[in-house]
């Protein structure tokens, strides 16, 4: 395993709570709606090959809210701030479902924060004909649910799930939730301008899906590679919503071709 | 000390059972709208609005009108039409608005304009409610739950700007902008019609109840816990500087009254439709992430131990959600409860779930004849 270590990066004045491991290049992960997983199998294995960046979003676990942060325009424009203040730039840059939509807004508003694109899973395009799950009117334990396809094959399923919430762990869970109301209740989940936008990226991006995501459709997907010229859709089998955790070694495989 | 007594009810589209509702999740939101028969609901109106009529007849000084979307419980949509209706069908009963939801309007000026259009045709008998709508609505009217608070202060604030200050203004605001707020509509009561607000616990709006001087009106919560409300209203006013009267406490419950105590059990049940189903439903539908403030969570944590749906005919009556008997029976609960609160106004919901045409006019008239003046006392 990969020593991690946690920082608090400040951003004008905003701590952001960033877990940061391993060597090499950097690597920006963006984690999605329910809050930075921790340092699982995937941030390790992405950890021996890059310096892996993997913050708690403004409003999420330990980082500050600042009050004019209201929208995911808003997180990608803190973001170029943020990579700005740790002097990144053109960063290799992972994003998970909501911090997907992040990753792209990003690209779409700034042409050298971000290197090299991943999607994995992302919202912030309005499929045709599925629909993005509404995560926030079913409970916790019903996105949940709908989170894997399998769960006995996800390998760190007991050490995620397998103990209940303490009471300040369930104050962050609630927090983080609240978080992604205040930036995702209307459009749901997509940003109208997004695929206009995504024009002008010349950078090379991979979107990654599971097969069988019952959160966002692998439809948005394709709508992603539509939008974004030269880039790839890999879809893994027999897999849900978070394929960096229900199918760890495939995730990594495609996640470190795609970003040598 | 006089009390002021209020006719409600919610106008519930009642024509569906139980054994219906339990195939759903709750009867709110997501209840499928193929169930509604329009013409059974014109029916309704036409008794409901009646009834509203001969409550005033009766002796109610007031009639309370409430408002909630995507839910057979209360076919009231809009309080502002109802308020219409009721502004030239009656004559000197109060209106009580209870009330008009402010987070989920996006326009505060034409509130404003409908209230004071209200205050004006009913030649100022307008109170002005001021509500954040309860979970359900946020998704209803999807409106962000988060900011549930902010547009509901915001809104208020602009609407009494637009009562109080000549127009034309302008208004920057969060979450409302203006160039040109002049309505040619102001009210008839000055500075404003009296403001008031409902409360099941959230100690944030006992806040602004004191300091916007409102009668807070305590909806459906135990004896206790609307004396605890009260009692912290009674501190932050004397902190402020001012004693609260009775006129700034309003507590609602269901009653009914039949002419014997044994009777009024039996047709009394009709409540249990009110506080069965429609009380029911999803964590989430009631609230929403962000609708609570985490003090908001630990108030509805210490404001019952089990949810009013929970309870039995009898439980109901003992923990004073429901008051149902004879009128010499009901006199002597309601007079308790006005001498423990001290307060100066009663809400009756005195119609609920079925309770049929023939029963309701039979406890209206009951509460008129005997009821409500002995109350006064």
């Amino acid at each position: 395993m990969v020593a991690f270590t946690e920082e608090m990066v400040d951003v004008g004045g905003t701590k952001v709570h960033t877990l940061k491991g391993g060597s090499g290049e950097p690597l920006l992960l963006l984690h999605g709606a329910g809050g930075n997983t921790g340092w699982l199998g995937f941030a390790d294995a992405l950890a021996e090959k890059y310096t892996v960046y993997y913050p708690s979003h403004p409003g999420y676990g330990k980082t500050d809210r600042p009050d004019w942060l209201e929208t995911i325009p808003d997180m990608a424009c803190f973001y170029t701030w943020y990579l700005e203040s740790l002097g990144l730039e053109g960063v290799r840059t992972i994003g998970f479902s909501m911090g997907g939509w992040i990753a792209s807004e990003i690209t779409a508003m700034c042409n050298h924060s971000i290197g090299k694109l991943m999607l994995v899973g992302a919202a912030g395009v309005k499929p045709n004909d599925a629909e993005i799950t509404d995560i926030f009117i079913i409970s916790p334990a019903q996105v949940l649910d709908l989170m894997y396809h399998n769960p006995s094959q996800v390998p760190e399923y007991q050490q995620l799930y397998g103990t209940d919430l303490t009471p300040e762990q369930a104050i962050v869970a609630e927090t983080n939730r609240e978080m992604a109301v205040r930036l995702c209740w209307k459009p749901y989940m997509h940003d109208p301008r997004l695929t206009s936008l995504l024009q002008r990226v010349t950078i090379p991006a991979r979107m990654v899906w599971g097969r069988n995501d019952a959160i966002v459709p692998v439809e948005c997907g394709e709508i992603y590679k539509k939008a974004i010229n030269g880039s790839d859709l890999v879809v893994i089998d027999n897999c849900g919503h978070s394929p960096q955790v229900e199918k760890p070694d495939e995730f990594v495989k495609t996640a470190l071709d795609f970003l040598a | 000390m006089s009390l002021d007594v209020y006719y409600f009810t919610e106008m519930p589209y009642h024509h569906i059972d139980d054994d219906l509702a339990e195939q759903w999740p709750s009867l709110r939101l997501t209840f499928p709208n193929s169930y509604f028969d329009p013409n059974k609901a014109t029916d309704l109106f036409k008794r409901y609005l009646d009834e509203f009529q001969y409550a005033e007849e009766s002796g109610f000084q007031g009639l309370m009108i409430n408002e909630h979307h995507n839910t057979p419980s209360c076919m009231d949509v809009e309080v502002n039409i109802t308020g219409g209706i009721l502004a030239r069908l009656t004559s000197k009963a109060k209106i009580l608005m209870l009330g008009n939801m402010l987070p989920t309007s996006d326009n505060p000026p034409r509130l404003a304009e409908e209230i004071a259009m209200l205050d004006v045709i009913s030649g100022g008998r307008i109170i002005s409610g001021f509500v954040r709508g309860i979970g359900v609505e946020s998704w209803a009217n999807n409106t962000n739950p988060v900011y549930n608070r902010e547009r509901f202060e915001e809104c208020h604030d602009l609407i009494i700007k637009t009562w109080t200050t000549p127009g034309p203004f302008r208004w920057e605001g969060k979450h409302y902008q203006y160039r040109a707020v002049n309505p040619w509509m102001v009210p008839v009561q000055k500075p404003h019609p009296a403001g008031w607000v409902p409360g099941t616990g959230s100690p944030e709006t006992v806040e602004w109840a004191v300091k916007h001087r409102y009668t807070y009106a305590a909806f459906l919560t135990e004896l206790s816990r609307a004396k605890e409300l009260f009692g912290s209203y009674r501190e932050q006013a004397v902190q402020q500087g001012w004693e609260a009267g009775p006129d700034k406490f309003a507590f609602m419950i269901c009653a009914h009254v039949n002419e014997t105590d044994e009777k009024a059990q039996e047709s009394g049940k009709a409540f249990m439709w009110r506080m069965g189903h429609p009380l029911k439903g999803p964590r989430e539908y009631w609230a929403p992430p962000g609708y609570f403030s985490q003090a908001g969570v630990a108030a509805n944590a210490a404001r019952r131990q089990r949810p009013m749906n929970e309870l039995s005919y009898e439980e109901l009556q003992e923990h004073n959600h429901l008051i149902v008997g004879s009128p010499d029976t009901v006199i002597k609960k309601l007079r308790h409860i006005k001498e423990e609160l001290g307060i100066g106004s009663l809400l009756l919901e005195a119609q609920g779930g079925p309770l049929s045409h023939e029963d309701t006019m039979r406890s209206i008239r009951l509460m008129g004849e005997e009821v409500i003046p002995a109350l006064q006392d």
